[in-house]
């Protein structure tokens, strides 16, 4: 199985990371992709921007384990997962995991499965800033409870 | 020195504890075993012919170590409260590293049942993975601390000390704290490097610092935190169950050991994504 993991402050390319994905290959059925874009409304209703921080090393090495998994669950060929860091604005795209299977059904669940794990085990943190000042933003219950629905099936 | 299996006229015999205090006692033992870099590949997209083999593995080492008594003959048999085993896949040294923790309030103490665990554990990802690869060898396996007990606490040292690490002489006992101050004094790495990650740094002001060997209350995560708080109050915002740690990039809960030139890092809850 092929994984590509990258932390990084510049924009990613669907389209090359796809091409690179696929290279070489033509037994892949399926590509899905998930692309997390930056919202200007979260904790609070004006955010401009946002910093994104992780952990040198650690954060990697916590997306390659996320991506094993990935592959030990579900009939993969190949998953990307690029996430960005430092200063972030509305309207940028921050997160891109992409899955490669034979058939669609495990690209799908893989996907949303490495979504859920990055959200709740993958070490980045996020500071929104807005025009009445700047506030680290809290973990969601919500992201727990998605995660936790992996762990009994 | 003496041997406490064998009796007054050297025989062996099983040694009488019905009259010994119950303490809590826990043991940390280590192994690894070495293979291609193909069948570590293999373990881990779960490509092996007999399966989920950490798994299997896993309660391999757990039921190994409630069968202790079994298998060496003047053990006694233990009710373990807790025992668990942590496999870690090492790329650049091919080899799986395995860790086992066992842990009862009793009257003897566990470390045979944490070095049977970490044994049969071995022994069972050999045999999972045997149909690729026959010449994967198990190393070191080797108790790596102890705790409660006559003999008190012991942990390895980073510089092996093979006569203490055996010995229950309370004498010989009584002379390692001066011998682990003298060594935390001279060697480089004697201090545990501690960071703190987003608001974490930002509320303690501190990005990192370093902990002196000496100043930690016991040789686990709990024992920085304590030394932290001892060092300035306002680092108790540890104790908050939310916050997080990694010793040495991997997540590690309090009661994890902490050796000389560890990196440990605290940080909030993740919200990436």
């Amino acid at each position: 199985m092929k994984i590509v993991i990258n932390v990084q402050q510049d924009a990613f390319n669907t389209e090359v990371e796809q091409a690179r994905l696929t290279e070489g290959r033509s037994d892949i059925g399926a590509i899905v992709s998930f692309t997390g874009w930056v919202r200007d409304f979260n904790e609070r209703p004006d955010v401009s921007a946002l910093t994104l921080e992780h952990f040198p090393g650690m954060t990697e090495k916590a997306l390659h384990v996320i991506a094993r998994e990935a592959g030990e669950r579900w009939a993969l060929q190949g998953a990307t997962i690029i996430h960005r860091v430092g200063r972030l604005e509305p309207g940028d795209a921050i997160v891109l995991v992409m899955t490669a299977s034979a058939h669609r059904r495990a690209a799908f669940e893989a996907c949303d499965f490495i979504m859920d794990y990055l959200k709740t085990r993958a070490p980045f943190w996020k500071k929104e800033h807005t025009d009445s000042g700047s506030y680290w933003v809290s973990e969601r219950q919500s992201d727990r409870e998605a995660a936790s629905r992996w762990e009994h099936s | 020195m003496t041997l406490t299996h064998l009796n007054a006229r050297g025989e062996a015999h099983m040694v009488d504890v019905a009259d010994k205090q119950e303490t809590r006692r826990e043991a940390r033992a280590r192994g690894s075993v070495h293979m291609q870099a193909a069948t570590l590949a293999l373990l881990s997209e779960g490509g092996l012919p007999k399966g989920d083999v950490l798994a299997t593995a896993r309660i391999a080492g757990i039921q190994a170590a409630k069968r202790t008594h079994e298998l060496i003959p003047l053990c006694h048999a233990l009710a373990l409260s807790k025992v668990t085993i942590e496999f870690t896949l090492d790329e650049a040294e091919s080899c799986v590293h395995v860790e086992a923790f066992c842990r009862l309030n009793g009257r003897t103490g566990v470390e045979m049942e944490a070095l049977t665990a970490v044994s049969v554990a071995c022994l069972t990802l050999y045999d999972m993975c045997k149909a690729v690869d026959k010449g994967m060898t198990i190393d070191g396996v080797r108790l790596e601390e102890k705790r409660g007990g006559r003999s008190g606490d012991w942990s390895r040292e980073p510089m092996p000390e093979p006569a203490a690490a055996t010995s229950r002489d309370p004498s010989a006992e009584a002379e390692k704290p001066a011998e682990a101050e003298k060594s935390a004094a001279i060697s480089p790495t004697s201090g545990v490097k501690i960071q703190f990650l987003a608001e974490l740094r930002e509320r303690f002001e501190t990005a990192e610092c370093v902990l002196e060997w000496a100043r930690l209350p016991s040789r686990d995560i709990a024992g920085v935190k304590l030394a932290l708080i001892n060092q300035d109050p306002k680092y108790k915002a540890l104790l908050n169950q939310r916050v997080l740690c990694a010793r040495n990039e991997a997540m590690s809960q309090n009661e994890a050991a902490v050796a000389p030139g560890d990196e440990i890092a605290f940080f909030p809850p993740v919200t990436g994504g």
